[in-house]
């Protein structure tokens, strides 16, 4: 018998939540051989998964192992399905980000988790790792063409230079060009506003829905 | 061994130093991106002296300035090959301000590199980096603790690394965050899981520190007690932290925090101190409520 689509996003979107990375495959490489919409695959399937993986965790019933596996499962399943969307389908990247840790500190799990689940929704992501200096930052956001740049910091002796992201932007005359996001432990919204900068995030998936209501999708 | 028979003596509460990197911050002299670490050499006066103000407050036992002094933590900063003479000068320092009858505590912090799928460390990465600091910690200090684990596994390599070269006493720390269903680690071990796991290590003494105010840990304290008869340690944050212009505030008053210790005492926790945002002034009014009982 023929399963409905319904069933069929059903079946992807609970295999991202069971971390079950087996299915989630043989779906999409499925759903690429039986030349489904794979648009909405991503959408009403899998994204539907990773947007529940992302609740649990919020949620407390998953944990940072569970989230990261959710994240790159889905993301391999990207990896499957995007060489074969349907020729005149619209671009599935929803937006381009550029992230870094900045100069100065080292730490990038944080930055990495956000980097992950960016991409698992969609984004296109250019992670330039940890201790990043301000000029290269803004510089890689220039040649990526990117549409936001998020900055973090975890430590309170070098979120200074998320201030001075902002400051060169403004020197440079890029500042209506980007929007900037900042994030990291001490980050609150206080030094947001003190930075004149667009937002912040408190987690990876507060991360997620600001850059989708920045960029509306 | 004096912690020994801390440990045996019933009545005996035992007090901790408080928050070191957020002392060095309140003093301006760590500067951004800075290992505190290497403060033990370039700027060991300081270090001196705040060790000297907690056991003046005090403390029974404080920290060597060495939190961070792995191999693999250093190995980030291009500061691996130093490990040596930032542990030696670390001992020097906390030597030069112990005074008789106190303790040294030799401190161990986590690499900072996370097990797959979050991270790529794997356990015997941890267990030889763990073991590497101990062998440099082991001639100058009378215990070990290992603090601000957030994954059990970690915890359980550095607890291993110690225990393979040194039979000195072990206070394993985990740093857990409050969640609906419980106290649970970031990568998912509840509270209960990781006390029986650490009860099958043998260590000496099972203890939790940072990320939780005072008020949150006296909840898990509730919990804790009676899993366990292994004696246990506390060292709170001073609330959460905020950030006012260049600086960081713990704004919770220090009599709210004496005031959580004290009950935490009360539920039969042994150890007592606190983590970031504390200072010997919260110090020096723990031991007042000690020295009371």
């Amino acid at each position: 018998m023929l399963l409905s689509q319904e069933q069929i996003f059903k079946d992807m979107m609970d295999s991202i939540v069971n971390l079950d990375e087996e299915t989630a495959i043989d779906l999409a490489s499925k759903a690429i051989k039986d030349n489904m919409n794979l648009i909405d695959v991503i959408e009403k399937g899998y994204a539907i998964g990773i947007q529940k993986v992302g609740e649990l965790w919020e949620e407390g019933e998953f944990f940072l192992p569970e989230l990261m596996r959710g994240a790159q499962i889905m993301q391999n399943c990207l990896d499957l399905l995007i060489p074969h969307l349907q020729k005149g389908s619209e671009e599935v990247s929803r937006g381009k980000v550029v992230i870094a840790t900045i100069e100065g500190d080292i730490h990038s799990i944080g930055k990495t988790i956000v980097g992950t689940m960016l991409r698992a929704y969609g984004y296109e992501v250019h992670d330039l790792g940890a201790d990043v200096p301000a000029e290269k930052i803004i510089d890689a956001a220039i040649e990526k063409d990117a549409d936001i740049i998020g900055v973090s910091a975890l430590l309170t002796t070098t979120m200074f230079g998320q201030k001075k992201i902002i400051e060169i932007l403004k020197e440079r005359n890029l500042l209506e060009r980007f929007k900037v996001i900042l994030g990291g432990a001490p980050v609150t919204r206080s030094w947001v506003n003190e930075c004149n900068a667009d937002g912040f995030a408190e987690n990876a998936i507060d991360a997620v829905k600001l850059v989708k209501s920045m960029l509306g999708k | 061994m004096l912690f020994n028979d801390w440990l045996k003596d019933d009545s005996k509460i035992v007090l901790f130093d408080g928050g070191f990197g957020t002392e060095l911050l309140r003093r301006g002299i760590l500067e951004p991106g800075k290992v505190p670490d290497m403060l033990n050499i370039e700027n060991p006066d300081t270090i001196v002296e705040i060790h000297k103000s907690y056991y003046n407050a005090g403390s029974n036992m404080c920290h060597t300035n060495t939190f961070g002094s792995t191999p693999l933590n250093l190995r980030r900063h291009n500061l691996e090959e130093r490990i040596e003479e930032i542990i030696e000068k670390a001992l020097d320092n906390i030597q030069k301000a112990c005074p008789p009858g106190s303790l040294v505590v030799g401190d161990i912090g986590p690499t900072g590199k996370f097990r797959p799928p979050v991270g790529t460390a794997s356990s015997e990465e941890w267990h030889s980096s763990f073991a590497t600091q101990t062998k440099l910690l082991e001639k100058g200090v009378d215990l070990f603790h290992i603090e601000t684990i957030s994954d059990l596994e970690e915890m359980l390599s550095a607890v291993r690394a110690v225990k393979k070269v040194s039979n000195k006493p072990i206070i394993a720390s985990i740093t857990y965050k409050k969640a609906k269903r419980g106290f649970f680690t970031i990568m998912g071990d509840p509270l209960e899981k990781c006390i029986h796991t650490l009860e099958n290590e043998n260590v000496d003494v099972i203890g939790t520190n940072c990320t939780l105010g005072s008020g949150d840990m006296l909840d898990l304290v509730k919990q804790a007690i009676d899993m366990t008869d292994i004696p246990i340690s506390v060292k709170p944050n001073a609330g959460q932290p905020r950030l006012e212009g260049t600086k960081t505030h713990y704004d919770q008053p220090i009599e709210e925090f004496v005031r959580d210790i004290q009950e935490m005492i009360n539920f039969g926790v042994k150890i007592v101190g606190g983590c970031c945002g504390t200072t010997p002034e919260t110090i020096s009014e723990i031991r007042k409520i000690i020295d009371l009982i």
